[in-house]
């Protein structure tokens, strides 16, 4: 069989999304997929996904699935609706209707970020999209996170080594400041490096605003540090200041929670820095479309992640989202759409509990044991359509290979069940 | 009630827009297949009008309602969307989905297309998208019900269009506006702060002036104005080149508007949000009203078009792509503010906002706008609107009706408003001037469709498109506009008394202008040297249609 190769592919492995992925196709695996970090290179991999469709633990037919979906969701009296990872927003779009019409509750991992965004929805934001970072940014510090890690090519395609209309020489354009936060250590790749202690972190922040924003702070050692960063950082034309989004290191032994006010801080200096200079935030998010999960749930609701649509209309429960409720017992019913292994653990865990329905790639794998699992390709492997960059900018998918069910159309699908046994 | 025929039966039709006309005239109007037919066959089923007032649904030439910016400001605003809920509406139609969303001055989606329906509106255009975030508009359209929907594509602060601005490459910056178009799926050019959002995202400060230098000397708002004006022209698109002035909200900034039309003589210009731009005074020092000056130039000038951009007291959101401005109204207000710099194209700020009518310069903006209204000889070249959500929501066109149409009401209003900068203004020396229906059909509906270029549009001519309206004749025009007993949109009965009843889907209005091919190769190497997305996955409607 001859090799054929899809060019311009959008790579999910991240929340970088770089759309200059090549996919080389042999037969039906993939051969190749070049350009790949090697996140993107795991993510991609061969395309081989499961293509079961069972209920009650016995394969059916697909039929017999959304029936058995359909009426198990039915009789839900306090039904979940869930984004996983690695669908389409055409796919999240068919799922939230679901929410709507069974009055459930809507959440998605950007619940795990809830502290973030509530704090941008206090404040607002300073942010860009990551090619004006690339276009401007003169000095970039990277606060309490290295790129390398699970964001592999942030730095070489977006926000320090191209060049860009305002830093022709790339790299040799920029200074970048490394902030290691404790054990949450800066780029690697960092002309200065300063060390703050987890526990100083805040006041750090909260004293480089002062400093940019002209007033006194004493000279203690926190107030030294701070002082020498915010005056770079006022000296600049254009900062970029970037944050790891995600709340802990995957693959790090110990969980690093982001404290709570961070995000907020980070904010509040970010739109200090506008004034003096320009300043972004460029928070970092991981893949598999979630940020077009809370794009689309604010479009289609007002709200980014945990709404409740029990009263007949969205509401806001941004403290009571999908861990909260399953871990209270409340949730009876869960749709999961997406992917079981992107669920956060928190999440993932209490589902054990609860009857599961699971639509979307290695949905039959899922380690809760769904009633009724209905495996679909990934988004941008197998299914096209659209999802979000972390900066919030819309790409298109180009599928390489045919998987087994189409995610979106087995939403529908559900859906149309749904409306039919509406009377 | 079926799509296919319809006779609307015995109402006074208010139709400036077609070349038969009506001015109240008692008449039938007819539709099949979602079109207007002269006739129709008498066994034909029959929607009884007799005593109320039958007009083509409103056309609303400039609103942000979907895309990138507009769902920013939509997050930034839990607690506007958690005070107005909206739940699903009763449909016909037991296979149809209705959904529930949230209101606020930045509505959801559906709950956007539902209350521009219920309204009587049955096209908008959304007036701010930046090429790259296109696709994001579209999908956010694709979940807006019922209206029919068109996006404008913001140019002018565009890093590519800059660079032929430059190099005096006048024919390249044509096809490039072409291929933009076409790429974005979009149905005009809009200029926002022409290279001052450049600027601004370049570090340095705003322009003040149409000769500013925009990195280099040879591009200024000036050029940038002429280039696109000349490209929309030559490319002969439906609508003139849709212009957001340079110094937005700043006293003193109508020398600045004056200039952009006289730089612009004898060209085709829309000018958006027109009371935005139209102050006197001196910035940082005074206020006053310089909306005679503005329209008077206005009323001499054919070529030249403008929506109104009325300010209503209440809640706003400020936002738009001239994210300088936003960032002074943060600065001054000290509240929250978004700043989002999109790539290589433009910019975007959000300010929440109110409007007090105890606050001086608020007073101010909402006489400027009725004055215009009230001071414009020709209502086809001014048109309505509130700049939604920036001036005020669109439902309160039918409180601004009210205040156009309504002497009394409108003098009553005034003088509950803050006094001190409306004191020497034209709308306290009195203007007595009272708009009427048929006005009003003009400025909502007949007026926008025109300068719009949508000719099936706005009329109710035979052949148009079957998008009717129809109000209950109340003597309170705010009541009469705010809730319409029946609408009508490509023919079938949406709001059907004074209920949301069937939710259709509307229809993307969409150029597809022509441009030579070879700047698309051009295009490439800039986007291979420059771009963060690859120029294959940039357009976010199929070409080459």
């Amino acid at each position: 069989m001859t090799k054929r190769v899809v060019e311009h592919a959008t790579c999910l492995g991240c929340g970088c999304a770089c759309d200059d992925i090549a996919v080389v196709v042999d037969g039906d695996r993939i051969a190749e997929a070049r350009n790949t970090c090697a996140l993107g290179r795991a993510w991609f991999a061969d395309g081989s996904v499961p293509r079961e469709t069972r209920s009650g633990g016995k394969t059916v037919a697909p039929d017999v699935a959304l029936a058995d979906a359909a009426k198990l969701l039915g009789r839900a009296e306090r039904p979940l609706v869930y984004l996983a990872p690695d669908i389409s927003c055409e796919t999240q779009r068919a799922a939230v209707a679901i929410a709507d019409r069974l009055g459930a509750l809507l959440d998605s991992p950007t619940g795990e970020i809830a502290a973030g965004i509530l704090a941008s929805q206090r404040r607002g934001r300073a942010a860009a999209t990551l090619g004006e970072i690339r276009q401007r940014a003169d000095l970039v510090v990277f606060w309490g996170v290295d790129p390398a890690d699970r964001y592999p090519r942030y730095a070489s395609r977006y926000a320090v080594d191209p060049a860009g209309l305002q830093a022709p020489d790339g790299r040799n354009s920029r200074r970048v400041v490394a902030v290691d936060v404790g054990p949450s250590r800066g780029a690697a790749d960092a002309d200065e490096r300063v060390a703050i202690a987890p526990e100083d972190e805040i006041d750090a922040l909260a004293l480089m605003r002062a400093v940019v924003l002209g007033r006194g702070i004493g000279d203690g050692t926190v107030a030294r540090v701070a002082t020498g960063l915010a005056t770079q950082m006022m000296r600049a034309r254009y900062v970029a200041l970037v944050h790891d989004a995600e709340p802990s290191q995957r693959g790090s032994p110990l969980p690093l929670p982001l404290h709570p006010d961070s995000g907020e801080a980070l904010i509040a200096l970010a739109q200090a820095l506008n004034g003096p200079a320009r300043c972004a935030l460029s928070s970092l998010r991981a893949g598999g479309n979630r940020s077009g999960a809370d794009a689309v749930a604010t479009w289609q609701t007002g709200f980014p992640f945990a709404v409740d649509f029990a009263p007949g209309y969205p509401c806001y429960r941004p403290h009571a989202g999908a861990a909260v409720l399953l871990a209270r017992g409340e949730i009876d019913v869960a749709l999961l759409v997406g992917s079981p292994a992107g669920v956060p653990q928190g999440v993932a865990a209490t589902l054990a509990h609860v009857t599961t329905i699971v639509i979307g790639p290695r949905a039959s794998a899922a380690p809760f044991r769904p009633k009724v699992a209905i495996d679909t390709g990934v988004a941008g492997i197998h299914e096209g359509g659209t999802a979000f960059r972390m900066d919030d900018l819309a790409l298109p998918l180009r599928p390489a290979l045919s998987g087994p069910s189409v995610a979106a159309d087995v939403v529908r699908a559900l859906a149309a069940r749904l409306t039919k046994g509406r009377s | 009630m079926s799509k296919a025929r319809l006779r609307i039966a015995g109402g006074a039709v208010y139709d400036p827009g077609s070349a038969e006309g009506a001015d109240g005239a008692i008449r039938d109007v007819c539709i099949e297949d979602g079109r207007i037919v002269a006739e129709l066959p008498r066994d034909a089923p029959k929607l009884d009008a007799r005593g109320m007032v039958v007009m083509a649904g409103g056309v609303d030439i400039h609103s942000h309602i979907a895309g990138s910016s507009v769902n920013h400001g939509r997050r930034l605003l839990p607690e506007e969307h958690a005070a107005d809920p909206a739940p699903a509406p009763p449909l016909a139609d037991p296979d149809a989905v209705p959904r529930s969303g949230t209101g606020g001055t930045i509505p959801t989606t559906f709950t956007t297309g539902y209350r521009y329906a219920g309204l009587g509106y049955t096209t908008a255009m959304e007036a701010a998208v930046a090429p790259l975030a296109a696709r994001h508009a579209h999908a956010e359209l694709d979940d807006t019900p019922i209206i029919d929907a068109g996006l404008f594509a913001l140019l002018g602060n565009d890093d590519y269009l800059l660079r032929q601005i430059a190099a005096g490459e006048v024919a390249r910056a044509r096809d490039y506006a072409a291929w933009v178009l076409s790429a974005a799926g979009a149905y005009a050019i809009k200029i926002v702060n022409p290279g001052g959002v450049e600027r601004w995202k370049a570090g340095g400060r705003n322009v003040t002036g149409l000769d500013d230098a925009v990195g280099t000397g040879a591009v200024t708002p000036r050029r940038i104005l002429e280039t696109l004006a000349d490209a929309v022209n030559a490319l002969e698109l439906p609508h003139p080149v849709h212009i957001h002035c340079n110094n937005l909200g700043q006293a003193g900034n109508a020398a600045t508007t004056l200039e952009t039309m006289r730089a612009l003589a004898g060209r085709r210009a829309h000018f958006t949000h027109l009371q935005f731009h139209s102050y006197g005074g001196e910035r940082g020092k005074s206020w006053k009203s310089a909306a005679k000056e503005v329209i008077e130039h206005v009323n001499a000038h054919p070529e030249v078009s403008a929506d109104v951009g009325q300010v209503m007291f209440g809640p706003a959101t400020t936002l738009t792509a001239d994210a300088p401005v936003e960032y002074l109204l943060h600065a001054s207000s000290g509240k929250r503010w978004v700043n989002v710099d999109i790539e290589l194209e433009t910019g975007c700020g959000i300010v929440p906002y109110s409007y007090r009518e105890k606050a001086a310069v608020a007073a101010l903006q909402w006489a400027i706008g009725l004055e215009l209204f009230l001071l414009a000889k020709d209502p086809w070249r001014v048109v309505l609107s509130t700049d939604h959500p920036n001036g005020g929501s669109f439902l309160s066109y039918p409180e601004l009706i009210r205040l156009l149409m309504d002497r009394g009401y409108r003098d009553e209003r005034l003088k509950q408003v803050n006094q001190k900068l409306v004191a020497g203004s034209t709308l306290a020396d009195g203007l007595a001037r009272e708009y009427t229906l048929s006005e009003i059909a003009i400025v909502t509906r007949a007026a926008p469709a025109r300068l719009l270029g949508l000719k099936d549009k706005g009329h109710l001519g035979v052949g148009a498109d079957a998008d009717v309206t129809i109000y209950a004749n109340d003597p309170d025009r705010a009541k009469m506009f705010s809730t319409p007993r029946h609408v009508i949109k490509g023919g079938v009965l949406v709001v059907e008394e004074g209920q949301l009843r069937r939710a259709p889907t509307g229809r993307r209005l969409r150029v597809r202008p022509g441009y030579d091919p070879a700047v698309t190769r051009d295009l490439k190497r800039w986007f291979d040297g420059y771009a963060c997305v690859s120029f294959e996955n940039y357009p976010a409607v199929e070409l080459g249609e």
